[in-house]
C-alpha cells in the first residue's frame, strides 16, 4: 500500500497559513476574520439541525436526557415553542435553511427554487465556499440542502455539503485501503499536470478553474484524505452516522473556520420502531453536540464569536405507536412545535422565549445577524433573541 | 427487440458477425462519442476495449437492436430503478426473486410495471420505509408522483388500509399494504410519471452521475467493471458531497498510483482522447500532451489524470 505522506499537524499550519494570508485574491480562505456586522460580535453560525423528529418532551421535557443543552440554554436563549409542520424530514429540514415551508417527498433527491441560507451569505457577503460548510448523515438526498436552483443563487453560491456516515465509513475506507492512498504529486509533476490541463478544452480551464475555486477543491481534496486516515471512519453506536456529521463539523471548525457550519442529524428516526433507541439517540446526540460546543469554547479564536443554533426540524406523535415506537403524523403539539436553543455573544443569557415563533425564522436571524438579506424567505427575525 | 443472451453486465459481446455487412460506412455509423453516450445510457457504462472494436463504425441502430432489452440493459434499468426507491446498501433486496428481476424483463415473462410492483413489495421496502405513514407516503410519490401534504384525505385512507382497515384508495378498494401497492402502481397517474422519470434519466441528466462515473472509471482504467463491494461504497462516498469532484479526484489517484493501471505509449496519446473523451483532441492539445509526455519528469498516470481529472470526462 502505498503511504500518502500528509500528516494532520502540516495540514493545520498550512491552514492556518493560508487563512493568515486572508486577503490574497484567489486563495480559499479568502475572507478576513471580524464580525461582518457593525455592532455584532458574531464571526461564525454553527446551526445544528437535530433532525430526525425530536419532541420536546424527550430533550427539555425530561431533565437528564439533553444536559448539554440544558447548559448551553441557561447560558443563551431556550425558544419553547417553534412552530413547525410535518413536511417530510427532507422537505422540514430544508424549510429551515430556506427560511420558506415548503412540502417535499420523503424521498425527493431533486433540488428546488429556493435559495438557501448559505447562498444568502455567500452572494450578499462575497464568502469563499470554504466559509460555508454543511455536514449531514443522511446521504445524497442531503446533499441538496447546499444549495437550491434560484437564477439569482443557484450552485455558485452553495455550501461545500460532506455526507459523514457517506464518505467516512469502513467500506470505503475498505477500498481505499486496497489500492492504497495515493502519492503526493511533486511540483514538478503539478506544473505538467497544469500545462495539460491549461490546453484542454481550448485553454479555457484556467478561467473557469478561478469560477469553480479550483483552489478550494484541492484544499478539500487534501482534507477528506486527512479525514480518511482519522478515527472518524471507526465511530459506532446508535447515533454513529450523526455523530460523524458532528466530528466533522468540529474538525472543520478547526481547520478551515467558516463562517458557517451547517449540520443536519437524522438518527433519531428510529424512533418509528424503538422509543428506547430514539431516547438513546438524543442523548448520545446531546453528548456529541456538547463536545463541538466544548471544542468552540476552549478555542480562544472561536468562542467568543461563535453563535449556536439548536432545533429539530419537526416533533413527533403525542402517542406510542403499535410498535411502542413513535411516528410523525398526527398533527398534535408534540409534532408541529419543537424547542430551539440559542447561544452567542450577541445574545441574551438565560432567557427563555415562550411566544410562538418557528423553525422557518432562523435563517432570517442568521442572516440578520451577519448583514445578509434573505430575499425570498418567508420568515423574520426571531423575537427576543438580542442582547 | 432481440434478446442477446446474456447473463450479467459482466460478459463479453457476442463475437462480430460480419457476415453478408456491406463495407460501405453506413450513413449512421457509430464513433467513439456516440458509442461511449450509448453504452453509458444503456448500460451504464463505457465499451470494454472488444466492444469498441466490435462496433466502431457499424450501423447504430444494429447495436441498440442487440443491447435494448438485453439482461445488461435490463440489469442496469433495475439497479437505476433501486437506487431511485434508495434501496441500497443493507435496504438493497438480495433475495432470489429480486435477482431474477433483469432476466425476467428481458425474457419478457414480467413487465416493467410488474417489477416496479415487486420493488414495492420487498422486505427492504417494507424495512427502507418503516410504519404506515412513512409507507404510503412514499408509495404515493415515489410510484404516483403525489405531494401527500395536498391528498391528505387519500393518505390517511392509505394509512388505515395499510393497518388493515378497508377505504377507497385512489378510487379503488383497499384493505391491506399488498392492496395500497398495487392501486398506486397500476394508477394512470403511476404510467406517466414513470414515464417523466425515464424521460428525465435518458434525456436531461446531465452532467454523469456518480455509479456510471464508478462504473466507467474503472472500465476505462483496469478493463473491468466494479464489484458491488467497490462500487456502492465509491457511489455512496460521492454522494455524501454536494461537489463531488474532490472525491472523484481522489479516487482517480488512487487507482492511477495503485499499479494497476496498464501504462499508456507515448504514442497513444490521440487514442487516449478518443477512448476516454469520445473524441479527436485539437492540434493544440495533441501538441502540449505529446511534448509534456515526452518530458522526463512526466509519469504516465499523470497524462491520464489530466484527462480523467477534466471536466469533460466527468460530464460526457
Amino acid at each position: 500500500m502505498n503511504v500518502h505522506p500528509f500528516d494532520r499537524r502540516g495540514f493545520l499550519k498550512s491552514a492556518a497559513a493560508t487563512a493568515g494570508a486572508g486577503l490574497v485574491p484567489g486563495l480559499s480562505l479568502a475572507s478576513p476574520f471580524g464580525p461582518l456586522r457593525v455592532g455584532r460580535k458574531t464571526e461564525r453560525v454553527v446551526m445544528v439541525a437535530f433532525a430526525g423528529g425530536v419532541r420536546t418532551r424527550e430533550t427539555f421535557g425530561t431533565p437528564g436526557n439533553v444536559p448539554n443543552l440544558e447548559v448551553m440554554a441557561k447560558e443563551g436563549v431556550l425558544f419553547t415553542r417553534m412552530r413547525t409542520s410535518n413536511l417530510g424530514h427532507f422537505g422540514a429540514t430544508m424549510s429551515m435553511f430556506t427560511g420558506i415551508p415548503e412540502a417535499r417527498g420523503i424521498r425527493e433527491n431533486e433540488r428546488e427554487v429556493d435559495p438557501t441560507l448559505f447562498e444568502y451569505l455567500r452572494k450578499d457577503l462575497k464568502l469563499a465556499s470554504s466559509d460555508v460548510w454543511i455536514t449531514t448523515t443522511g446521504g445524497a438526498q442531503q446533499t441538496n440542502y447546499s444549495h437550491g436552483l434560484h437564477p439569482e443563487y443557484g450552485p455558485r453560491y452553495g455550501a461545500t455539503t460532506m455526507d459523514g456516515d457517506g464518505i467516512f465509513n469502513r467500506e470505503f475506507k475498505s477500498v481505499i485501503e486496497r489500492y492504497g492512498l495515493p502519492k503526493k504529486m511533486t511540483d514538478q509533476e503539478k506544473a505538467l499536470l497544469e500545462r495539460m490541463r491549461g490546453e484542454l478544452g481550448g485553454g479555457q480551464k484556467g478561467e473557469q478553474g478561478k469560477e469553480s475555486g479550483d483552489d478550494n477543491l484541492a484544499r478539500v481534496e487534501e482534507y477528506i484524505l486527512q479525514e480518511l486516515t482519522s478515527s472518524t471512519t471507526g465511530m459506532t453506536g446508535a447515533n454513529a452516522c450523526d455523530a460523524k456529521a458532528l466530528r466533522l463539523a468540529r474538525n472543520l471548525l478547526s481547520i478551515f473556520r467558516p463562517r458557517v457550519t451547517g449540520v443536519v442529524l437524522q438518527n433519531a428516526d428510529i424512533a418509528h420502531g424503538s422509543f428506547n433507541g430514539y431516547v438513546e439517540v438524543i442523548r448520545r446526540n446531546d453528548a456529541a453536540i456538547g463536545e463541538l460546543w466544548n471544542a468552540v469554547k476552549s478555542d480562544p479564536d472561536l468562542a467568543e464569536t461563535t453563535a449556536f443554533f439548536v432545533m429539530p426540524e419537526f416533533g413527533r406523535n403525542a402517542d406510542l405507536n403499535a410498535r411502542r415506537g413513535l411516528d410523525h403524523g398526527d398533527g398534535s403539539d408534540d409534532l408541529n412545535y419543537v424547542s430551539c436553543v440559542a447561544w452567542g455573544p450577541d445574545f441574551k443569557r438565560g432567557a427563555v422565549v415562550k411566544d410562538d415563533q418557528r423553525v422557518i425564522d432562523v435563517t432570517p436571524t442568521i442572516c440578520d445577524l451577519f448583514g445578509a438579506t434573505p430575499k425570498f424567505a418567508k420568515g423574520s427575525k426571531l423575537r427576543r433573541l438580542f442582547a | 427487440m432481440p434478446n442477446a443472451p446474456w447473463s450479467s453486465l459482466q460478459d463479453p459481446l457476442p463475437p462480430a458477425q460480419t457476415e453478408g455487412r456491406t463495407e460501405a460506412r453506413p450513413a449512421r455509423a457509430l464513433d467513439d462519442e456516440s458509442l461511449r453516450a450509448i453504452y453509458y445510457d444503456l448500460l451504464g457504462r463505457p465499451p470494454f476495449p472488444a466492444e469498441r472494436e466490435r462496433w466502431m463504425d457499424v450501423e447504430r441502430h444494429d447495436l441498440l437492436d442487440v443491447l435494448l432489452g438485453s439482461v445488461p440493459f435490463w440489469t442496469h434499468w433495475w439497479e437505476e430503478q433501486l437506487y431511485y426507491f434508495l434501496l441500497i446498501d443493507n435496504f438493497r433486496p438480495a433475495n432470489d426473486d429480486a435477482r431474477a428481476v433483469p432476466g425476467k424483463l428481458a425474457e419478457k415473462r414480467l413487465s416493467v410495471r410488474d417489477a416496479l410492483r415487486r420493488i414495492a413489495m420487498t422486505p427492504t421496502f417494507d424495512l427502507r420505509n418503516p410504519g404506515a405513514d412513512t409507507f404510503v407516503t412514499v408509495v404515493m410519490e415515489q410510484f404516483v408522483g403525489m405531494r401527500v401534504q395536498k391528498s391528505a384525505r387519500e393518505l390517511e385512507i392509505g394509512k388505515g388500509a395499510y393497518d388493515g382497515r378497508a377505504g377507497r384508495f385512489l378510487g379503488q378498494p383497499a384493505a391491506s399494504q399488498s392492496d395500497v401497492v398495487r392501486i398506486a402502481v397500476e394508477h394512470k397517474n403511476a404510467t406517466r410519471y414513470f414515464l417523466s422519470r425515464e424521460y428525465e434519466r435518458y434525456v436531461r441528466r446531465h452532467p454523469k452521475t456518480n455509479q456510471p462515473f464508478v462504473r466507467g472509471l474503472l472500465v476505462d482504467l483496469l478493463g473491468r467493471l466494479p464489484t458491488h463491494d467497490e462500487v456502492e461504497p465509491m457511489r455512496n462516498a460521492l454522494d455524501g458531497l454536494s461537489d463531488s469532484r474532490p472525491l472523484r479526484s481522489v479516487l482517480v489517484r488512487l487507482l492511477l498510483d495503485s499499479g494497476d493501471v496498464p501504462v499508456p505509449e507515448k504514442s497513444s496519446i490521440a487514442d487516449l482522447f478518443r477512448r476516454l473523451l469520445g473524441r479527436e483532441p485539437a492540434d493544440a492539445e495533441l501538441g502540449a500532451f505529446v511534448q509534456t509526455f515526452h518530458d522526463p519528469a512526466c509519469r504516465s498516470t499523470t497524462v491520464l489524470y489530466a484527462l480523467l481529472s477534466n471536466p469533460e470526462y466527468h460530464n460526457s
